[in-house]
């Protein structure tokens, strides 16, 4: 019997799983999956740049196992042809496939910098045209392992950094940055940090831990251009003000790479859209991961991925091929050296509940100690929660979540130590 | 005969004035002829507890005006004739009735007046205010014809009005232009959780508005109130309570200074411009240039005008703002800068919006508290705010402090130090009232109250204060009931033979078994960990007294195995027996007072005594006591402490024999004796007894022939000389007789009893012990020998057992929740006795 051959275009987070899973689900011998990257590596956990830009990890330290799926380094895929199931790489190669799994993952938001010229406009899949009008050196993004050298290589020539976005990629990149000896200024738009995922009090924690470490905030200021010549010296920001800087990290977010799947004629809105099963609206080709869109949704990180690419690799590898997609909870886990936060459901409580019920809040928050907790409770029903500083219980809140379980009657224990209860 | 005093007139007869009687009657007895001019058909009553009115208490119950109070002081009390007028030149007032009266003192205590609002209405029939007992009785007059009633004003006391509104069973509207209730007293926070617990209760409350106008009916009464938003509301009734106003008239008229918003200036002996005038409570504008509006900074310038008055040195120089009531059911507290406008203040906060409960506390960069707020349940503001007027930062970190209250585990007033002012209206501190049992004979709350006056201002120490007294009680040896507490009808030495013949291994047991079920209290959980300190050897239970469910049976000081101190660190004691310590040893101790800062101090136990560590820094500290060789001194415990010593025959040109060696085999021998009080001992050398060996529960003292064993002395408040038990004793019958009078005292004599009174209190007394312990009286004898030779195989340094076993250091380790080490297991993990967290978090606590 000829295996089934399923190619995968990326080699991420997403792809890598999605091997795993799939071939130790699969016989011996039916399935053969191949991972045509972009990049010039083997996969590697994304989530965990920064620590390589810490000195934490080395590059190879973040490898994640294929099991042993065939994975081509460096042949970014160029075309689909999803009617003859076939597909064409950079280098030249071309091969056909059973199943095609998209898992291009999503590319870094350009500078805020003034509109060039649209065709010199660069797009998410990072083709940009050399020339552009803004400056160059000294401007990073933090995506990718050549990212994370990039930016090592630079730290020692600046002095002063800034980075664009107070997001959790922007914070724990300032803290890092601080750490290397370097004056941090963050610049965020919203009026407080990670403003998707905590409320203002958490967020003041946050702000707190990091100026503690030397980084200095700045919130409510939008950057509207780089200034420099060849090499970054400084910012514009949209109220006039302008800043002094040697190096930009942006950590403005991230946009699905749909480039090849618009191509190829597939439905794609903010991403490539897939059903519960996976599928896209052509047959045989299916996406997961950050260039994947469900439900409306765009997840945007390593949880959604995993458990997407989980469903896929039950289906293509026949071990359960009902297996369904239902969507993943909104969590965000940042450990950042001593900032701790973990945001899990609706942890804002901007939404209100479905059938009017009040939204209901346990709150306790330390100031002394850098600890901020809170719940966020309608009838019987963890419907969120934020947890900065102090962990405990991070596990046991995300499976009440999960689980829609109702909670205790006194919720309370959910968010204090056994010390605090003894 | 003329009458020589000097003439003393009282304008105003409220909680302010009746103090002042009361303060100058006391410094000065009859050296004043004392006139009081009262607006009020009724003499002096408690305001504060007005609202009680309506649920039954009545006008007589609120009286401050002691029968008799008036004859013993030869006061003229003129109800319904107020001053009118005040002629400074001739020092005289003139009263409404026409009367003329001279004074040499005069003091305004004329009180204040609720301020009504200028709203075009605002005198209809069935408009009211809520200051005095007439105004409740028209309240509830009217609340007989109407259905609906509406408070102006969402402060203190409009939400007692309505609280009484709705009590009467009217349906009520709160109408507060503020945005929120309570502004002065709370934060939003606090305000958004005390609406939603009101609203519960079906008071419809309304934030942001201002009445605008009364409307009347066809019978001319009250029907509606139009707001500020343009709303109306139906009502029969309406209660002013947006505040008051200070009734300072009388100085305007007669040319004395008031301040700019009302109030007659003072100055910190509440003396006004005029040298022979007065003025205290809240017509006044004291020292610190605020109006106050509570009882307690009252009667503090009540007793400030007195002293004066008196020729004495007192002084009201401010009052830091703490209140805690309940409001329409709902608990409501704030002390100290409950707004957290210092500088780099901090807010630990506990807010539950479904149980109504919100607490924030306002701490100080440097950790003291500075004030809170809380709202649904205040029960722990009787210990948050001595501990915020203490001004140093509290053992217990303060995320502790706002949690709720775990069953049965509160943190009590015994955490208090002595010199925490319990009484804020009284300025009573927790010594005073300890003393008033202890020393004063007081043998209830009502007794404490009348010897300290605490708990007779606002009322809101009451609760603490029964806990106080009960303690002290206790404390004092005299159980009020055979029984030991609500729980057991045993006493402890009936507990011991229970423990000890049906070999019960847990309190829950004993409980259950032989007394009321349940938790358990204050009382019987030390006394039944002590018993089965005590018997665990024989019991087969672990002898540490944390282990297991003995852990919950703890005082405050065993729990954390070293001693609370007035500021709620602790002290630690290493033992050091006999009073005998190397050069190395004395480096070690001093090395470690340096590295964590602490105050070293020699005891009377010959031993010292390392002050200010806190819970976290304890088992750090003892890691490196023990590794030097120390062992816990027991002085937290009710257990032997220490055996004193004179240096004896060594050193001594005088000596017989050697005291030292003695002391310490004496002490090594019963360390860790679990008893039902402290026991000290001493050994002296000669018949000079440097050692003080009589003043103890055992001494001994040498003699050429051997050694004389006295028993049942004690220092302290009630000293005893000890009594004579053995003659000329040799090692051997010194050692079994000891052994023996230690065993016999812990199985019989009551919780918290002394050997000295449980001596005097045994039949037979002195003979009987001896005939006991000497003579085995009783058959006992080689059952006591069992019981000691039991614990001195199995004695264990308690502190090396806590390091080495996690289970044990978690208690110290929960407090060393440092950001950045969330992992409760890391901080458990031992390495090689270790525990590395910990270490980190002496870092983080470092001061």
């Amino acid at each position: 019997m000829t295996p089934r051959r399923i190619a995968v275009v990326g080699a991420g987070m997403a792809a890598a799983r999605f091997a795993h899973q799939a071939l130790a689900l699969a016989g011996p011998g039916e399935l053969d999956i191949t991972l045509y990257g972009r990049e010039p590596h083997a996969p590697y956990n994304r989530a965990l740049l920064t620590g390589v830009l810490a000195g934490r990890y080395g590059a190879t330290a973040l490898g994640l196992p294929t099991g042993g799926a065939a994975v081509r380094a460096g042949a970014e895929v160029t075309d689909i042809d999803p009617a003859a199931r076939t597909l064409r790489t950079a280098t030249g190669e071309a091969a056909r496939y059973d199943a095609l799994v998209l898992a291009t993952g999503a590319g870094p938001l350009p500078a805020p910098v003034p509109p060039p010229p649209a065709a010199d406009r660069p797009d998410a899949d990072g083709h940009r045209a050399p020339e552009r009008h803004a400056p160059r050196r000294g401007v990073h993004v933090l995506r990718s392992l050549a990212d994370a050298a990039r930016l090592t290589e630079d730290v020692p020539l600046a002095r002063r950094a800034t980075v664009v976005g107070g997001g959790a990629l922007g914070v724990d990149a300032a803290r890092v940055l601080a750490g290397r000896g370097l004056r941090v200024h963050l610049v965020h738009r919203a009026p407080h940090l990670m403003d998707r995922h905590l409320d203002a009090g958490a967020a003041a924690v946050v702000r707190r831990g990091l100026e503690a470490v030397g980084v200095t905030v700045l919130t409510g200021r939008e950057v509207t251009a780089l200034l420099g010549g060849a090499r970054v010296t400084g910012l514009a920001f949209a109220d006039g003000g302008r800043h002094a800087t040697d190096l930009v990290v942006l950590a403005c977010g991230v946009r699905p790479r749909t480039r090849l799947a618009r191509a190829a004629g597939l439905t794609v809105r903010d991403g490539v859209v897939v059903d519960d099963t996976l599928a896209t609206s052509a047959p045989g080709v299916y996406a997961i991961g950050d260039c994947a869109e469900h439900r409306g949704v765009v997840h945007g990180r390593a949880e959604a991925a995993w458990a997407q690419a989980d469903v896929l690799a039950a289906r293509l590898s026949g071990a359960r091929p009902g297996a369904r997609y239902a969507g993943s909870p909104r969590f965000l886990r940042l450990s950042a050296g001593g900032l701790q936060v973990a945001a899990i459901g609706d942890s804002t409580g901007d939404s209100t509940g479905g059938d009017g019920s009040p939204t209901d809040t346990v709150h306790l928050a330390d100031a002394t100690r850098g600890s901020y907790k809170k719940l966020l409770l309608r009838g019987d029903r963890l419907v969120g929660a934020l947890l900065v500083g102090d962990l405990t219980g991070v596990a046991d809140l995300t499976a009440v979540h999960e689980r829609s379980e109702p909670v205790p009657r006194d919720p309370l224990h959910l968010l204090t130590t056994e010390g605090a209860l003894q | 005969m003329t009458d020589t005093r000097r003439r003393l007139v009282l304008a105003g007869h409220g909680m302010a004035g009746q103090r002042l009687l009361e303060a100058v009657t006391d410094r000065a007895p009859g050296a004043w002829r004392i006139t009081v001019l009262a607006e009020e058909p009724r003499p002096a009553y408690d305001r504060v507890h007005l609202t009680s009115w309506f649920s039954g208490t009545t006008a007589e119950d609120l009286s401050l005006w002691p029968a008799g109070f008036a004859a013993e002081h030869d006061i003229d009390l003129r109800l319904d004739d107020p001053v009118t007028a005040v002629d400074r030149a001739a020092r005289t007032v003139t009263t409404r009735s026409g009367h003329t009266v001279a004074y040499d003192a005069l003091v305004l205590a004329t009180g204040s007046r609720p301020f009504v609002p200028p709203v075009p209405g605002h005198d209809t029939p069935g408009c009211f205010v809520y200051r005095t007992i007439e105004d409740l009785e028209a309240i509830r007059d009217r609340a007989a014809h109407t259905g609906v009633g509406t408070v102006v004003g969402g402060g203190l006391l409009g939400l007692e009005a309505a609280g009484a509104l709705r009590e009467m069973g009217l349906h009520t509207h709160v109408v507060e232009f503020a945005p929120r209730l309570m502004a002065v007293q709370v934060d939003e926070g606090g305000g958004a959780a005390l609406r939603r617990r009101i609203e519960e209760l079906g008071v419809v409350v309304h934030t942001g508005v201002g009445g605008q106008a009364v409307g009347a009916g066809a019978d001319g009464t009250v029907d509606s109130l139009t707001l500020s938003d343009g709303r109306t509301l139906a009502t029969g009734m309406v209660v002013f309570s947006a505040g008051v106003r200070p009734r300072d008239e009388l100085a305007r008229s007669c040319g004395l200074p008031v301040g700019e918003r009302g109030g007659i200036v003072v100055d910190t002996r509440c003396r006004t411009a005029d040298p022979h005038i007065w003025a205290v409570g809240e017509c006044a504008q004291a020292a610190d240039g605020r109006v106050h509006g509570l009882v307690a900074p009252a009667y503090a310038m009540a007793e400030a005008a007195a002293e004066d008055i008196t020729g004495g040195d007192g002084a009201f120089t401010g009052y830091e703002a703490a209140t805690k009531l309940k409001l329409l059911g709902v608990d409501v507290a704030s002390f100290g800068d409950a707004h957290g406008t210092g500088d780099g203040a901090l807010e630990v906060l506990y807010s539950n919006t479904r149980a109504g409960v919100y607490k924030k506390l306002v701490v100080a960069p440097d950790g003291r508290l500075l004030g809170g707020v809380l709202v649904g349940d205040a029960a722990a503001y009787d210990l948050l705010r001595p501990l915020a007027a203490a001004g140093t930062p509290p053992a217990t970190p303060p995320e502790q402090l706002v949690l709720p209250t775990p069953e049965g585990g509160a943190a009590g007033p015994v955490t208090l130090p002595d010199e925490a002012v319990v009484c804020s209206c009284h300025n009573v501190t927790k010594g005073a009232v300890r003393a008033a049992v202890s020393e004063g004979g007081c043998a209830d709350v009502a007794a404490v109250k009348r010897c300290t006056r605490a708990g007779t201002g606002c009322g809101s120490c009451v609760r603490m204060l029964t806990t106080l007294v009960d303690d002290e009680l206790a404390a004092g040896g005299a159980p009020v009931t055979k029984g030991l507490c609500e729980h057991f009808a045993h006493t402890r030495a009936e507990l011991f033979e229970i423990v000890r013949v049906k070999n019960v291994t847990t309190f829950s047991r004993l409980i259950d078994e032989h007394g009321s079920g349940g938790e358990g209290c204050d009382v019987c959980k030390p006394v039944v960990g002590s018993i089965l300190a005590t018997l665990n050897p024989r019991l087969g239970n672990s002898v540490h007294i944390l282990d297991g469910e003995q852990a919950a049976l703890q005082d405050t000081n065993d729990h954390f195995l070293a001693n609370l101190q007035r500021n709620g660190s602790y002290s630690v004691v290493p033992r050091v027996p006999g009073g005998e310590i190397t050069p190395e040893g004395l480096i070690t101790i001093g090395e470690i007072a340096r590295d964590f800062g602490l105050y070293t101090k020699i005891t009377g136990g010959q031993r010292i005594d390392l002050f200010g560590a806190t819970v976290d820094q304890l088992p750090l500290i003892w890691r490196r006591l023990v590794d030097a060789g120390f062992e816990s001194g027991h002085a937290y415990g009710k257990a032997l402490r220490t055996v004193k010593s004179c240096v004896g025959q060594t050193w001594c040109r005088y000596g017989v024999q050697d005291s030292v060696a003695l002391a310490i085999e004496l002490e090594l021998r019963y360390r860790g004796l679990r008893s039902p009080h402290k026991v000290k001992a001493a050994v002296s050398g000669c018949a000079r007894e440097c050692a003080e060996a009589r003043s103890k529960d055992f001494g001994v003292i040498a003699t050429s022939a051997g050694w004389n064993l006295y028993v049942g002395g004690n220092g302290g408040m009630t000293p005893r000389h000890a009594d004579l038990l053995l003659t000329d004793a040799d090692h051997a019958t010194l050692l079994r007789t000891i052994d023996r009078f230690l065993m016999f005292y812990v199985r019989t004599a009551d919780r918290l009893e002394r050997t000295a009174p449980w001596i005097e209190r045994m039949e037979g007394g002195l003979e009987h012990l001896r005939a006991v312990v000497v003579d085995d009286a009783l058959g006992i004898c080689d059952e006591l020998d069992a019981l000691m030779a039991r614990h001195t195989e199995t004695y264990e340094d308690e502190w090396r057992a806590t390091l080495e076993d996690p289970e044990r250091l978690r208690r110290f380790v929960s407090f060393a929740n440092a950001p950045g080490t969330p992992d409760p297991t890391v901080r458990f993990l031992p390495e090689r006795g270790q525990i590395r967290p910990a270490r980190e978090h002496e870092a983080v606590a470092a001061r």
